[in-house]
């Protein structure tokens, strides 16, 4: 009691808290799927807080973390910082919700944390061509650096997954599978509410939030995605929430947290410690709506163009023949 | 000593001194010889048939005509040939060139005697061979005034040296045991290659391989290349471990100057996870990509008791040079000592001043944090006597014990049991200008016991202190205010030198010294290299 206190305490004394998190990209504050759920969460708790950008260090398993005061809450102890953070009872969203059942919610993190977190790293690290993980883990690092721990990363996925070359597309279709189940029972849990279990948010949300504008907006091309896009009230869901949160919210935290002090790691300068307000969205993914859109608009322009040929080309005929005429005449004379 | 003696001593005026290199020579006209006898002597000989006490004087008239010659005046000569003679893997182009030109430059006798020590010296310094006898032979008959210089060398036997011991690098922090095997000479251009692992004092152990050459192409001094992996702990000072896995090239090796290029990927762990903030902003990984330029000059009479002379080291490193994402810096220290002698009781008093600094480098440095693991820090055991170019002694306080130190994190602790937390420590994170100064006065104990054990006593006192200037805090900085906090320490002790180990026992007593500084007045025990 004393101690959930003191961490209570310090938390409630600290000036000011910092998310330690990976760069921010592809339209969100942060482009790390394991930082994202921890400020979403944040953003839900209405907690003003500042973001500290780490660069130099990404293969840390300590990061995401989150520093109020001397203390510090960090991803790899005592289940992440999200469970820290309700085991103290500092931020517990869920025992806001007292109707909510609790192996409900359980149940539905595990499958958040293992089956969708596994198809992620999957598709992140083994499907795409590494561009992506390049752009959001390695850029800041020197070269051979960051070659070598990109190297390590793959392999080190590959084993977690328990991929081998023999059993590479069994692994792949089983992954996909219960990605795409997972999806499903999300769906239907979610049904038309706001949130997962209700009118208010539970770590969950957070968790799945940030699992979905990872996959919307770094993945677009992924396998992941179009399972994703067959349940249009998840993508409902990630748009809403993103504009209420990465957007509004955005605003309140960095009134909240400005960071007087210098960068800490000598290559980051200019974007320590500032909240971050997202980078201008990028180029929107193209939905189904939009497809039928632009193929009508194509064919309307088409059937304008060919009306304007036919219309010319008859009108051209006319007075060709005018002309021949007028310079007949001119000939004549 | 062996002349050549010839019926036709007249025409060929130039004899023939056989100078067996093993000792070191003095100039020809102090020539004792006596001592010379002991090198293989490949003389011609050409006996006159005599009889043999007869013989024998006649040799030693022509002997001593020779030496009187060469003790009167200088007797001019010239170099026709330098034969090299026993090598069967080592390069020819190698020999000649390390020392064709010393040889060659050589005018008169008595230069070519001296000029052959030299060779010699050099040759053996390769260490590659066993044994390296140069002799002066008589030229062509048809070129008189003309000598060939004969070298012969043996090479190693066995290409393969094991060692061990206790060593103590000049870019090391403290002394190490280090064990290495080597292969010399495995391409004949008198290559070495060793592979070698260390545990230092410290807590750090390291494991390398690395080559040298003693020249190569037209650079006429030593080239090295070193890939090396090393560890270091340091959780219990500043919360945090490095792993440096990295390629060294050694660029310019002379007697002054040295002048190397680095290029490490530096790791930075906390495997506790109690750092404190700032410790916590540098972990991760970094290149390091530097060049350092060392300019040395020891003129100090002894390296672990110096009783005369003087010694000034600068050395400085640029960081930065790989491309804009390494880390960026410029560091520049200064050592400068001198000792000078007392007459009684083989005393000496040895002062040194010594001073540093680091610059982060790049847009908006002012602001920027300088790298942890190249900052300095004060305290340890290590004698300032001993350590030339390492600005890092303050005797009496703890390794890492002085300056800028921030709390670590605070874990609430899980028993209930009492309120107040137990303090978690503190992480020192190190200045970015130092300054340290020291006075020694070391003496002979009066006991002969001692005296010829070579143990000795000394009173020393010392000061220093540590400053931040990196993150804007240079505007806080002030010349008065750092020369107000500067930390210092006196005592005596007695020094022990002893083969594997130089042992120091001394008694610290703390003048002065600051909140959270680890220092403690009493005894306290050192060790460093003792060579």
């Amino acid at each position: 009691m004393a101690a959930a206190a003191t961490a209570a305490a310090e938390w409630q004394d600290a000036e000011r808290k910092v998310l330690v998190a990976r760069k921010p990209g592809f339209g969100l504050p942060t482009a790390c799927p394991t930082c994202l759920p921890v400020l979403l969460y944040l953003r839900m708790s209405q907690v003003p807080f500042g973001i500290h950008v780490d660069t130099s260090f990404p293969d840390a398993d300590h990061i995401p973390s989150v520093e109020f005061g001397d203390c510090v809450a960090f991803h790899n102890e005592k289940g992440g910082v999200i469970e820290y953070l309700k085991d103290e009872n500092i931020l517990d969203l869920t025992s806001k919700h007292p109707s909510v059942s609790y192996p409900d919610v359980l149940s539905t993190k595990a499958m958040v944390t293992t089956w969708l977190a596994d198809a992620l790293q999957y598709e992140l690290w083994v499907v795409t061509d590494g561009s992506i993980a390049q752009d959001i883990y390695f850029r800041e690092l020197s070269w051979p650096i960051g070659k070598i721990l990109h190297w390590k990363k793959i392999r080190d996925v590959k084993q977690q997954l328990g991929i081998t070359k023999i059993n590479a597309a069994e692994k792949e279709e089983e992954i996909y599978r219960k990605a795409s189940d997972a999806y499903d029972a999300l769906s239907t849990r979610l049904g038309d509410q706001v949130y997962l279990f209700g009118d208010s948010p539970t770590d969950v949300d957070a968790l799945f939030l940030g699992h979905v504008l990872f996959v919307l907006n770094a993945l677009p091309t992924s396998s992941l995605r179009s399972h994703l896009q067959k349940h249009d009230n998840l993508i409902n869901f990630a748009e809403h929430h993103k504009v209420q949160l990465l957007e509004v919210d955005s605003s309140l935290a960095g009134s909240g947290s400005s960071d007087p002090s210098s960068s800490s790691t000598p290559r980051k300068r200019a974007s320590s410690g500032r909240s971050y307000k997202p980078k201008p969205r990028a180029k929107k993914e193209r939905t189904e709506e939009e497809k039928k859109f632009r193929r009508r608009t194509k064919y309307f322009l088409a059937t304008q163009l060919v009306a304007v040929l036919v219309f010319l080309s008859i009108m051209g005929g006319v007075d060709s023949s005018e002309v021949d005429n007028e310079y007949d005449v001119d000939y004549e004379d | 000593m062996a002349v050549t003696a010839d019926s036709t001593a007249e025409q060929a005026p130039n004899p023939v001194p056989h100078d067996p290199s093993e000792e070191s020579r003095k100039a020809p006209d102090q020539a004792d010889r006596e001592e010379a006898n002991e090198g293989e002597s490949d003389e011609e000989y050409d006996a006159e048939e005599l009889d043999e006490p007869t013989a024998e004087a006649a040799d030693r008239e022509a002997v001593q005509a020779v030496f009187r010659r060469l003790s009167s005046e200088p007797v001019s000569i010239r170099v026709h040939d330098v034969i090299i003679m026993g090598n069967s893997k080592t390069r020819d182009t190698l020999i000649e060139a390390e020392v064709a030109d010393l040889l060659r430059s050589a005018s008169t006798v008595q230069d070519l005697v001296r000029a052959s020590s030299l060779a010699s010296g050099r040759l053996r310094r390769l260490q590659v061979f066993d044994s390296v006898t140069i002799t002066l032979d008589a030229g062509p008959p048809e070129l008189p005034g003309t000598t060939n210089v004969v070298i012969e060398v043996v090479e190693a036997a066995s290409p393969i040296a094991a060692d061990i011991g206790c060593f103590s690098k000049p870019e090391a922090r403290s002394w190490s045991l280090e064990g290495s095997l080597k292969l010399k000479n495995l391409f004949g251009y008198g290559d070495i290659w060793d592979a070698s692992g260390a545990y230092g004092w410290d807590q750090s152990s390291e494991v390398a391989v690395g080559v040298s050459l003693p020249r190569f192409k037209s650079v006429p001094t030593p080239l090295t290349a070193r890939a090396s992996l090393l560890s270091q702990d340091w959780l219990k000072f500043s919360s945090y471990k490095e792993r440096l896995l990295g390629l060294s090239f050694g660029l310019l090796s002379t007697r002054h100057h040295d002048l190397s290029y680095n290029l490490t990927w530096q790791t930075l762990t906390d495997p506790s996870q109690m750092a404190s903030k700032s410790i916590r902003r540098q972990l991760g990984h970094n290149l390091l990509s530097a060049l350092t330029y060392t300019h040395k000059i020891d003129q100090r009479d002894s390296q672990l008791r110096p009783t005369k002379g003087y010694a000034f080291v600068s050395s400085s490193h640029i960081g930065g040079l790989w491309d804009m994402k390494g880390l960026k810096f410029f560091r520049q220290e200064f050592d400068v000592r001198a000792a000078v002698p007392f007459g009684f009781y083989n005393a000496a008093l040895n002062i040194g001043v010594a001073a540093g600094v680091i610059l982060p480098l790049g847009k908006g440095f002012m602001e920027l944090p300088s790298p942890v693991t190249n900052r300095f820090f004060l305290g340890g055991h290590s004698s300032p006597v001993c350590s030339l170019g390492a600005l890092s002694s303050l005797l009496g306080f703890k390794m890492r014990g002085v300056g800028p130190s921030e709390p670590r994190r605070f874990a609430p602790s899980e028993s209930v049991m009492d309120d107040s937390a137990t303090s978690p420590g503190r992480d020192y994170l190190g200045g970015d200008l130092a300054v340290s100064a020291f006075a020694d006065l070391s003496f002979d104990l009066p006991l002969k016991l001692f005296r010829d054990a070579g143990i000795y006593g000394h009173a020393f006192l010392s000061a220093g202190n540590l400053a931040k200037l990196s993150e804007s805090e240079f505007k806080n900085f002030s010349f008065p205010e750092f020369g107000r906090t500067f930390r210092s320490s006196a005592g005596v002790g007695l020094v022990l030198p002893t083969k594997l180990l130089r042992v120091e026992i001394n008694y610290c007593y703390i003048l002065k010294k600051f909140e959270h500084d680890r220092g403690k007045t009493g005894i306290q025990f050192s060790f460093s290299s003792p060579l």
